[in-house]
């Protein structure tokens, strides 16, 4: 009787350390989790940073180069018109920031964020989108050739620059990509801090319970 | 006629002359530019201004001051100095001086159409236009609906008016028709300044000749270069380009159908005086060519001065001082943005 009461016991103390191993496991990767969100925010924080300064300065360089007469917020379209980019927001569990770029004109709006396996599968798969030249992977709301979505990319860029001429030099070109950078930059950096405040939520709750 | 300027210039170009050149030595030196690229914020800029010519325009300025203002201000010295200048000044010589300011009527013309497409307020347009490019009627010019009216309404009562033939189309005004026109009054300007340049003659036909033919070879290669990758043919390209200069017409034959900036060099290379602007850029490379350009156009705007007795320094006086106050915004610009490492970049020294 002793014995099967020492063995019962036994069995039990084995269960309990593997509970707690266990949520000793999911407390470090919910840190984990935290840690790299947090390294990521600080990461995409200075990218920002340096794409804002870059495209200050090549605004700057093309008003320079073409004339403080030609680049001029006084040039700037007050007509009604549909905004170029606009911004879908997900309120869900964990906020989600999509950036649609590019559909001024009625074409299909890009959508663009972040390509990770952890996002929730209803979300369109979006890919990262380079200086000029697209990525590879392709959306499956869009599914769409590469090369079929870089000519109207490229005109409605162009219809954006077209306040100030339509012969404009290459560096406002430069300072426009700088900034729809930094704007993607903006988004992300959005998403991530999303992560980072449900991440530090786990950690806090896991913590809480574990001192009750 | 010819190498008789020095018996009979002095009689009513001689006290002007003698004006700029006391001007020209005002310009600022490499001295001047060194300090201000030191500085830390824009009333430090102020301070080092206010030992030059700029010192009595800048010094009423409250702080915070703004790059807008500094290029405003220094700008405004510059229309002072034109205004006595052309006050002062007979025939032919006034009319030289006012064909210096038609660039700038051109620019005003187009900001305020421009702006007017964009449904932009009058008031807020005029107080942006360039002082030099002024004209009585230019606020009329928001009623225009087209190039037809446009030039009806306002423009025929303007020096401009003679330029408008080439352009006049019952079209609406749009982006695209505005820039044809802006490139088509300039290029139309720029032929008939050099017309009366060569209808004077002498060391003011030689000297500008040579300055014009150059500003016509540079509008064509910043045409050919921001044409790449938009809706511009190449007809509409070949259009564009003035019809002298030592491009033309072999060298717009070639430009005209450039896709890219390496063909553009490929095609410039050939002309010697442009091989030395093209071998300072790398391939592929063309953020450093309009410094490059500047760089030949002040060498050349400063040879002018070496020659008395023509008119060429009225011309060569105000493009260095409007150099000159690119690079003051230049500088103004990266001390406010705090990237006083690139300021050398776009800074093209005078003396």
């Amino acid at each position: 009787m002793e014995v099967v009461d020492h063995k019962t016991h036994n069995l039990e103390n084995g269960q309990a350390a593997e509970e707690e191993e266990e949520e000793e496991v999911d407390e470090n990767a919910n840190v984990l989790q935290f840690m790299d969100s947090m390294d990521a925010y600080l990461t995409l924080i200075h990218s920002l940073s340096s794409n804002l300064r870059q495209g200050w300065l090549e605004l700057a360089s093309a008003r320079h180069s073409m004339g403080a007469y030609r680049v001029n917020t006084v040039l700037l379209d007050h007509t009604s018109h549909s905004a170029a980019t606009s911004l879908l927001v997900d309120e869900g569990k964990e906020p989600h920031f999509t950036l649609c770029k590019w559909g001024s004109s009625g074409n299909e709006k890009l959508f663009l964020g972040e390509e990770q396996s952890s996002r929730d599968k209803s979300h369109p798969q979006i890919r990262h989108r380079g200086a000029t030249q697209l990525s590879e992977e392709k959306t499956t709301s869009e599914n769409k050739a590469s090369c079929e979505i870089d000519d109207p990319v490229q005109k409605e860029r162009s219809k954006s620059l077209s306040v100030f001429g339509t012969l404009v030099s290459p560096k406002l070109r430069d300072a426009q990509l700088s900034f729809e950078t930094a704007l993607e930059t903006l988004v992300e950096i959005a998403n991530r801090r999303s992560e980072m405040i449900c991440a530090f939520d786990k950690v806090n709750k896991k913590s809480g319970g574990s001192k009750d | 006629m010819y190498g008789f300027e020095a018996m009979t210039f002095n009689i009513h170009g001689g006290y002007l002359e003698a004006i700029v050149r006391g001007h020209r030595a005002g310009l600022l030196t490499a001295a001047d530019y060194n300090n201000l690229c030191q500085c830390e914020t824009l009333d430090d800029i102020k301070m080092h201004l206010s030992a030059t010519d700029y010192g009595p325009y800048l010094q009423n300025e409250p702080s915070p001051l703004h790059t807008t203002t500094v290029v405003e201000k220094c700008t405004l010295k510059l229309v002072d100095e034109y205004k006595h200048m052309l006050c002062q000044a007979t025939e032919p010589l006034s009319t030289f001086l006012e064909y210096i300011t038609y660039g700038h009527m051109i620019d005003n013309v187009v900001l305020i159409v421009t702006g007017t497409l964009h449904e932009r307020d009058v008031q807020e347009l005029l107080e942006k236009c360039h002082p030099l490019g002024m004209f009585d009627s230019i606020a009329t010019l928001a009623v225009a609906q087209n190039m037809r009216e446009l030039y009806r309404l306002v423009l025929v009562d303007t020096p401009l008016a003679p330029y408008f033939s080439e352009c006049i189309t019952s079209e609406d005004l749009d982006d695209m028709n505005i820039e044809i026109m802006r490139n088509t009054l300039y290029k139309a300007y720029l032929e008939d300044f050099y017309k009366f340049c060569q209808k004077l003659g002498g060391a003011t036909a030689e000297i500008m000749s040579d300055l014009l033919a150059f500003e016509a070879d540079r509008r064509a290669v910043n045409i050919t270069i921001n044409s790449i990758g938009t809706e511009l043919t190449r007809d509409d390209r070949r259009k564009l380009y003035s019809n002298f200069g030592l491009l033309y017409p072999y060298g717009h034959e070639e430009l005209a159908v450039c896709e890219d900036i390496d063909q553009v060099r490929g095609a410039m290379e050939k002309y010697p005086p442009y091989q030395s602007i093209f071998s300072k850029l790398s391939y592929g490379e063309s953020q450093m060519l309009d410094k490059a350009f500047y760089e030949e156009e002040v060498k050349r705007l400063c040879l002018a001065f070496e020659q008395q007795f023509h008119y060429g320094v009225f011309f060569a006086y105000m493009r260095l001082r409007e150099q000159e106050i690119r690079n003051l915004m230049w500088i103004s610009e990266c001390v406010a943005q705090n990237q006083k490492s690139r300021v050398h970049d776009s800074v093209v020294f005078i003396f």
